[in-house]
């Protein structure tokens, strides 16, 4: 009786072990081995085909004084402009589903769409929006009498076109977040509220935006890290970086580095810098997020 | 505990492996080959029909085709290079044979080629060849380390029905025009029809980067010096070319303006017959023969203070991994890719390249059903006076890139091409520099 016990506790142990392995095996094959591969291949000078030598910092230094690699980190936080707006769009369109108008499932849907929809697809489908000769927003423009730009052609009007594109495709995913936020709240705060004699916007103000923070938070964290590494629509819209480089980001000149210029040792380099940028920017984030948390309590 | 991970891991890794080498083993005593190849549509087809053609007169050989769309088929092949998991057969840039020769991702092909009894080696353009080459110091010499898939020598077209409206005579298909006799015709072509006060229809439209070329060689200016060593951007006759290419637009308006048009919209505007010249490449005829409502004929680029014509040679080459098993079936397959007469003549039935056979281009240059009727002008630059790209020379292109990275200010007239070259310069001389001295470590391992 003890024997059979314990050989079904260890089928069942074995079992858990083997379930447990499979996403740890995963883990260490594809994400720390390559991690620990590319934090040694920043300290050589790997071109990706023949052996590495180590070089000790040189990277770091010749990096320091790359002007494209502060060009690409400007374009870089300059695209993460759209966060923000993003958050407030989001917020809005969130309140205004929020509000159990007819319609609500449709609106859902048609926003989450590009959400879900390939990024080399959209990003395709923009460029030809962005057209400066017969693109649909300068068409649209010239119902106005206004005569658009090229937009992915000019220094001034690139990034920003980028960062349209890039909150439209956001735009879902957050609201989504946001109308499951609000609709945690309990309904008897705002009764409360309007016993007390607040407003609508004061009740926005002091019970809807503190209850929604933790999400604001995680939409605020979650957006920077993926602002940081943004490429696909860089390379798709603007294959060499855009007129005079003013959009490649930093992940999209690493990719050059490595796979155009034979450096990976080098882009090795630039993406442990960017990640330790991304490190350091989260732990400020959470650091600020404890402060003010303690605050309104 | 341990026992049962290890087991695990051993299991996983095993698995890897196995798959790994599915491309390179002996499948029912047949020789496998993988083939990683990209292209258009047309052109996939046109390859995935000479592959079979190529199973079926070698029995023992089975192709694996891996097809890439061609924005990631960089990125692809040079992974797989990284990972050691380089294809049998595989097309290439020209611009990378130094650096893959040096590090061993290229086998050394040439015995295959002379000792082959199919393919006649002196059918394949020369000059198609000599881009493969490379002695271990200078390039277009020594052992063959590829064959051209094929060479898209860049022509210039014209919009002959264009000309026939405004009663100008045709241009001459032997005789280049001037710099300034380009921009008289030009000027005679941009023109407003309907009286609006917009303009219908212009002159040109240059890319920057697909279509200076031709004015700085014509005007005997270049990128690079003949050692490969110094940026000669800053050359009087180089200036004079780019101020030229810029004036098109600021001075002479013999372009769309920069808010009518930039860059990328020439190619519909030609398309619809808005522009009397534009590049056309082997690649554009199928496109055009489809598309264009108007005739086109090619003729030689206008030629600068040299009096002589200038034009590139893109090339795509097809090499043998250094690490294949099947050395022997391997290099078959890309002599067979580049020169099979019955292989090359799907092809250009297909309308997406020049033939790589001298015989099969002559008979097609010959062939006055197939448009444009001056076809001779793509192999008079192939045998005459076309060029590869400067950055061909050199172990990366990132100092070639530079120069067309900030240009724009130049083609808006914000800047003068003089002020620009001598900005231009240093910086890519500098990353020349690096290229050289990353070279010298490469070749050192």
């Amino acid at each position: 009786m003890k024997a059979t016990t314990s050989k079904l506790h260890r089928t069942e142990e074995r079992n858990a072990w083997l379930f447990i392995a499979a996403p740890i095996l995963g883990f260490l094959i594809f994400a720390l081995v390559p991690l620990i591969y590319s934090i040694y291949g920043a300290f050589t000078n790997w071109d990706g085909l023949g052996q590495m030598t180590f070089i000790g910092l040189e990277n770091f230094i010749n990096l320091f004084q790359d002007e494209y690699f502060y060009k690409s980190m400007y374009n870089t936080i300059f695209m993460m402009l759209g966060i923000p707006v993003g958050i407030v769009l989001a917020l809005l369109l969130a309140l205004g589903l929020n509000r159990g108008i007819p319609g609500t499932n449709t609106f859902r849907v048609l926003y989450y769409i590009p959400v879900v929809s390939s990024i080399a697809a959209i990003a395709i489908l923009w460029q030809w929006a962005y057209n400066g000769d017969y693109g649909l927003v300068n068409q649209f423009l010239a119902i106005f009498g206004i005569e658009g730009p090229n937009w992915l052609q000019n220094t001034s009007t690139v990034k920003p076109a980028l960062i349209i594109m890039a909150v439209w495709k956001g735009l879902g995913y957050t609201m989504l977040l946001y109308l499951a936020a609000l609709q945690s709240v309990p309904k008897s705060f705002y009764e409360a509220a309007k016993l007390d004699g607040a407003n609508a916007f004061k009740s926005f103000l002091y019970i809807t935006l503190p209850m929604v923070k933790p999400v604001t938070f995680f939409i605020v964290v979650t957006s920077i890290i993926g602002g940081a590494q943004i490429f696909a629509e860089i390379n798709v819209m603007t294959p060499t970086g855009g007129p005079e480089y003013s959009s490649a980001s930093v992940v999209f000149y690493v990719w050059q580095k490595a796979f155009g210029n034979f450096q990976l040792g080098y882009a090795s380099a630039m993406a442990l810098v960017l990640g330790l940028f991304i490190f350091i920017i989260t732990l400020i984030q959470f650091k600020i997020n404890e402060k003010s948390s303690f605050d309104l309590d | 505990m341990m026992l049962l991970l290890v087991m695990v891991i051993s299991t996983v890794l095993a698995g890897c492996s196995s798959e790994g080498s599915s491309g390179d083993g002996k499948d029912g005593g047949k020789v496998e080959l993988q083939f990683m190849f990209r292209g258009q549509p047309q052109e996939l087809e046109a390859y995935s029909a000479t592959v079979k053609r190529f199973e079926e007169s070698h029995p023992n050989v089975k192709v694996k085709m891996v097809q890439v769309a061609p924005d990631q088929y960089d990125t692809k092949l040079k992974a797989a290079i990284a990972g050691r998991k380089i294809p049998d057969v595989f097309f290439y840039n020209p611009a990378q044979v130094k650096a893959y020769v040096n590090s061993g991702v290229l086998k050394d092909i040439t015995e295959f080629v002379e000792g082959s009894e199919d393919v006649q080696i002196d059918d394949i353009w020369a000059a198609g060849v000599a881009k493969y080459r490379f002695d271990g110091t200078t390039l277009g010499q020594g052992a063959i380390y590829g064959l051209p898939k094929d060479l898209g020598p860049f022509a210039l077209g014209y919009n002959k029905t264009m000309f026939e409206e405004a009663g100008i005579p045709l241009p001459d298909k032997d005789v280049p025009y001037t710099f300034e006799e380009f921009i008289d015709v030009s000027k005679q072509l941009t023109i407003d029809k309907d009286g609006d006060g917009k303009k219908d229809q212009y002159g040109t439209g240059f890319n920057v980067n697909w279509a200076l070329q031709p004015f700085v060689w014509s005007n005997g200016g270049d990128w690079i010096d003949e050692t490969g060593t110094k940026v000669t951007v800053d050359t009087p006759e180089f200036v004079e070319a780019l101020q030229y290419f810029a004036d098109q637009q600021n001075v002479h308006e013999i372009t769309p303006s920069i808010s009518e048009a930039q860059t990328l919209d020439t190619y519909q505007r030609w398309l619809k017959g808005e522009l009397a010249f534009f590049p056309v490449g082997p690649w554009d005829m199928a496109a055009f023969k489809e598309q264009l409502k108007f005739e086109y004929d090619l003729l030689p680029w206008p030629a600068g203070s040299t009096g002589e014509s200038a034009a590139w040679i893109g090339s795509l080459g097809i090499g043998v991994g250094a690490t294949t098993k099947n050395a022997d079936a391997a290099a078959q397959l890309a002599l067979y890719l580049s020169a099979d007469q019955e292989g090359q003549q799907a092809l250009v039935d297909a309308q997406v390249q020049l033939p790589n056979s001298v015989t099969v281009a002559d008979e097609w240059a010959a062939d006055t059903s197939i448009k444009p009727e001056n076809k001779q002008e793509f192999l008079d630059i192939i045998k005459d006076y076309g060029r590869g790209f400067p950055a061909e020379k050199t172990y990366t292109a990132e100092w070639y890139d530079e120069f067309f990275k900030n240009i724009q200010p130049v083609m808006d007239g914000k800047m003068t091409a003089a002020e620009y070259v001598k900005e231009a310069q240093p910086k890519m001389q500098k990353l020349l520099d690096a290229a050289i001295e990353q070279e010298k470590q490469a070749a050192k391992k």
